[in-house]
């Protein structure tokens, strides 16, 4: 299997996101129709649904073109891409009006307020999330479509 | 299709195919199977990674509120 190492890179680094969204839609789901939650779904699901798979993939293939020579531990690679995430996710929920940033805190979907020093302190929490994930999750699915 | 033709598609397929020889196993595959199990069973999660596995839930026992912050970025 040595063809089209790019795609089968895409295709293992979307799995993860993709099978994640579904978790994620369905607590948004519940949040808003089953609790009444002011969860506002279609404008908060762009984001999990279009973006980070494909960055996932994206950031996949790039591991993949670096080749085995120049390129960081797949958990160290997975551990950076927070810091393409994270920015655009701001971007993004900012522009889409469900983000606000406030004095002390941000206040995400209009419900919940999180102080910047918990965001600060939360932060590395995400980073080691990426780097399990991808030195356990997308490492075993690269190594099931035969790349890297 | 009558059976002369039967014989000599017979033949044809014949001279076309040789016949197999040596078709048992040249060395005993059993070893290299044991070897993989052992190498699968070798194949632990490091302490270092379970620690940091811990990290999260912890966070997200402590910061419940960041979990649709999580689930938003993944």
């Amino acid at each position: 299997m040595s063809s089209h190492p790019y795609l089968r890179a895409y295709m293992a680094g979307i799995t993860v996101p993709t099978i994640s969204l579904l978790l994620g839609l369905t607590a948004f789901t519940i949040a808003r129709f089953g609790y009444q939650v002011p969860v506002p779904i279609e404008r908060v699901i762009v984001f999990p649904m279009a973006i980070v798979p494909n960055l996932f993939g994206l950031w996949n293939i790039l591991y993949v073109a670096m080749g085995s020579g120049r390129r960081l531990p797949i958990g160290l690679h997975g551990a950076l891409l927070p810091f393409v995430l994270l920015p655009l996710a701001f971007t993004m929920a900012t522009s889409l009006g469900f983000l606000t940033f406030g004095q002390d805190a941000l206040v995400w979907l209009e419900v919940l307020t999180i102080p910047y020093s918990v965001l600060v302190a939360i932060f590395p929490v995400l980073l080691i999330i990426y780097y399990l994930v991808w030195k356990y999750l997308v490492a075993f699915l690269n190594g099931l479509l035969g790349i890297a | 299709m009558n059976q002369d033709d039967d014989k000599k598609i017979r033949e044809l397929l014949r001279r076309a195919i040789p016949p197999v020889r040596d078709t048992g196993l040249q060395r005993d595959l059993w070893p290299q199977m044991l070897k993989k199990f052992d190498e699968s069973a070798g194949a632990r999660v490091p302490w270092f990674d379970l620690a940091l596995a811990a990290a999260p839930a912890m966070g997200l026992v402590f910061f419940p509120e960041m979990i649709p912050v999580f689930l938003y970025l993944l």
